[in-house]
């Protein structure tokens, strides 16, 4: 009996830092992968592609971002659109709207409301970004699936986090840190939305998935595709460019 | 009963103590005042909660595309994606002989801002001429006028007013999910200032001329929402739906005709529920009122057990006696409800006309979303009135039934002889 208890103990001993570092690695991973697909700053275009039940329309935009606390998104396309801008900072977002010129903040009680019509709300372009600060990450499968070798990761809110999700899923390949898709389950476990990466590509000199797909699970038939056409890395861009007189002021 | 002289003896015992007699009729007249009192008061209550529950806004009738409840989409107009003939459909609807008017209306959800604040707010796109007959808030202003069709003016809640920290005058600007998947924007001048005294309409609701709403949120002019009417009289409703249902059937739009009893079931269960206590009330009241003209009747009947007793030794039969004693008891329901009478219905006409206010005691409160005002108001009910006097009849008749048979046992012999 004594015998066992010991063993136990032992077990328990060594596995403890085997633990803490499966979670430290984890979390590197994701940490990594954030890296590639963000850069120090990055400037790109993407067109995106909304399709619900009722309407279908093609959003031409371009993205400024900085660090994971900043980024500004300008519509292009179409005409009616066009000059309509998002600009996050921190953990705020404002709209501008060209017609009336005039920004306006989205209050909290909107955050969960979808951004310019799409599957993506606002809540997503402000805690995208915070996934490692929100969430316990842990890997929860790790080897061959369908061919290559990918993580899985099971990221759970911390019982402080103010977030909308119950745990996502996220995998990623372990060869080139390419995430290939995420699912997003509510409280009760329910799959709400999956978001699929693809067409893997150099842009910037990086390889990126240029193309992201948001799929709600309780409308099949919806979804948002997001394409980027250009995208470039590390450019000179600071703070003063993401602020309220730069998201009125249209810079083309 | 047969006719002869019990009714007589009866009638005419009532004088013989008056001053008893009164006291009880008084006691049964200020029963009967109570029932009608209190049952008019709740009634007045409930139809206070129902015309305000279902005339700030609802209106008592809303005719909607089968699938618009309960997610309210904007994309699930009357007709479906083609539209209606609105004009004609209002034609239709307000051609019902219950239904004082109809108004087409539009909804939207959104954003309202002004400088650094910004609400979420509900916007209801109203045709103001029409609207004004339907439902109570474009004559709740307290400030500015309805907005003026053809132009971008909006009218706001007080409490999403104060929010913005806007006024008559100032802009705001609306940034609303279209129909075509864009972000309607547009500036607005708020031309006038709405208190409901119900929070959730002060705070997030805005209205504007329908078509401007249309206009932002990308649908045709024959897209509507809603179609909201109001009854002569809220109890009409349910009928008035019916037969519009019917009317509009051929039409083939696939659409809902729903009355506030449906719209607002807890509305109507509370009604139903007030009634049942009527019920309760006029229990109560003569329950209680059964015994006080028991004890005078028995005292009636005590005193006279000799005069009984003659009478039964001539031959009286005991049935008889009985019949005069509930001769008189029912001599004594008919006094107190003519004294009911005289003393309830000035009461009665003077609060239906002028309710007394009591917002000294407390003030405005809402109540199954319907904003009650603090005043005694009662309703009159016929069938109530009736109701009660035969309840008090038969409670005189209740309360001398025990005496009467007493009266009718009196031993002749040993009561004459003093025993």
């Amino acid at each position: 009996m004594k015998h066992q208890r010991l063993l136990v103990l032992a077990a328990l001993l060594l596995a403890l830092p085997g633990r803490a570092g499966a979670q430290e690695s984890a979390r590197d991973i994701i940490d990594r992968v954030d890296r590639i697909l963000r850069g120090e700053s990055s400037h790109g275009i993407a067109t995106m592609e909304v399709v619900t039940e009722n309407w279908e329309r093609n959003v031409t935009m371009e993205i400024w971002s900085l660090g994971t606390d900043y980024s500004l998104i300008r519509v292009r396309a179409p005409k009616k659109e066009e000059g309509t801008a998002t600009l996050k900072a921190e953990d705020d977002i404002w709209n501008y709207l060209p017609r009336v010129d005039r920004t306006i903040k989205i209050p909290a009680s909107m955050m969960m409301g979808s951004w310019m019509g799409s599957h993506f709300t606002n809540d997503d372009l402000v805690k995208e970004s915070r996934l490692i600060d929100d969430y316990d990450i842990e890997i929860s499968f790790e080897g061959p699936r369908d061919g290559p070798e990918v993580w899985e990761f099971l990221l759970t809110p911390k019982a402080e986090a103010a977030v909308v999700w119950g745990r996502i899923e996220y995998q990623v390949r372990k060869d080139d840190l390419m995430p290939t898709w995420a699912r997003y389950y509510d409280e009760d476990g329910n799959l709400k939305r999956t978001l699929d990466f693809g067409d893997y590509r150099s842009m910037g000199g990086r390889l990126v998935p240029a193309v992201m797909d948001m799929r709600p699970e309780d409308k099949p038939s919806e979804r948002t595709t997001v394409r980027y056409s250009e995208l470039e890395f590390n450019i000179d861009i600071d703070q003063s460019f993401f602020s309220l007189r730069n998201l009125r002021s249209g810079v083309r | 009963m047969a006719p002869g002289p019990w009714w007589r003896i009866g009638w005419r015992n009532l004088g013989r103590n008056r001053r008893r007699t009164l006291i009880t009729a008084a006691g049964l007249a200020f029963g009967y005042l109570a029932v009608v009192l209190l049952v008019g008061w709740m009634e007045g209550l409930t139809a206070e909660m129902i015309e305000s529950g279902t005339s700030t806004l609802s209106g008592q009738l809303q005719v909607h595309d089968l699938d618009y409840r309960p997610e309210r989409k904007i994309y699930d107009t009357i007709g479906g994606r083609d539209g209606a003939d609105v004009d004609r459909l209002l034609g239709e609807v307000a051609a019902d002989p219950a239904i004082e008017a109809a108004a087409a209306r539009v909804f939207g959800g959104g954003l309202v801002s002004s400088g650094e604040a910004t609400t979420a707010g509900v916007l209801v796109g109203i045709d103001p001429a029409r609207e004004r007959r339907v439902s109570n808030l474009l004559r709740a202003l307290t400030a500015g006028q309805p907005p003026e069709p053809g132009t971008n003016e909006i009218l706001i809640g007080s409490e999403m007013a104060r929010q913005l920290d806007v006024d008559i005058g100032d802009e705001i600007i609306l940034v609303v999910p279209a129909a075509d998947g864009s972000m309607g924007n547009d500036l607005y001048t708020v031309s006038g200032i709405f208190r409901s005294g119900l929070a959730e309409l002060d705070a997030s609701y805005a209205m504007m001329p329908i078509e401007s709403l249309q206009t932002l949120v990308v649908l045709d002019p024959n897209r509507i929402h809603e179609i909201a009417a109001s009854t002569v009289d809220p109890w009409l409703a349910p009928e008035a739906a019916d037969r519009i249902r019917a009317r509009l059937e051929p039409l083939g739009l696939g659409i809902e005709v729903e009355p506030w009893t449906r719209l607002r079931p807890e509305m109507l269960d509370y009604a139903q529920l007030a009634q049942a206590w009527n019920w309760v009330i006029i229990v109560i009241v003569f329950g209680i009122a059964i015994f006080g003209v028991l004890n005078t009747m028995l005292m009636a009947t005590y005193e006279r057990r000799r005069e009984f007793a003659v009478m039964l030794a001539l031959g009286t039969s005991p049935l008889a006696v009985a019949r005069t004693v509930l001769a008189e008891a029912l001599s004594l329901g008919v006094l107190s409800l003519v004294a009911g009478a005289i003393i309830t219905f000035p009461v009665m006409i003077w609060f239906h006309n002028s309710p007394p206010d009591l917002s000294f005691l407390y003030g405005d409160y809402t109540f199954f979303g319907a904003l009650i005002r603090p005043r005694l108001r009662v309703e009159y009910s016929l069938e109530m009135w009736l109701l009660t006097g035969i309840a008090l009849l038969l409670t005189a008749i209740i309360a001398s039934l025990y005496p009467a048979i007493r009266s009718a046992r009196v031993p002749p012999a040993d009561t004459l002889s003093g025993l």
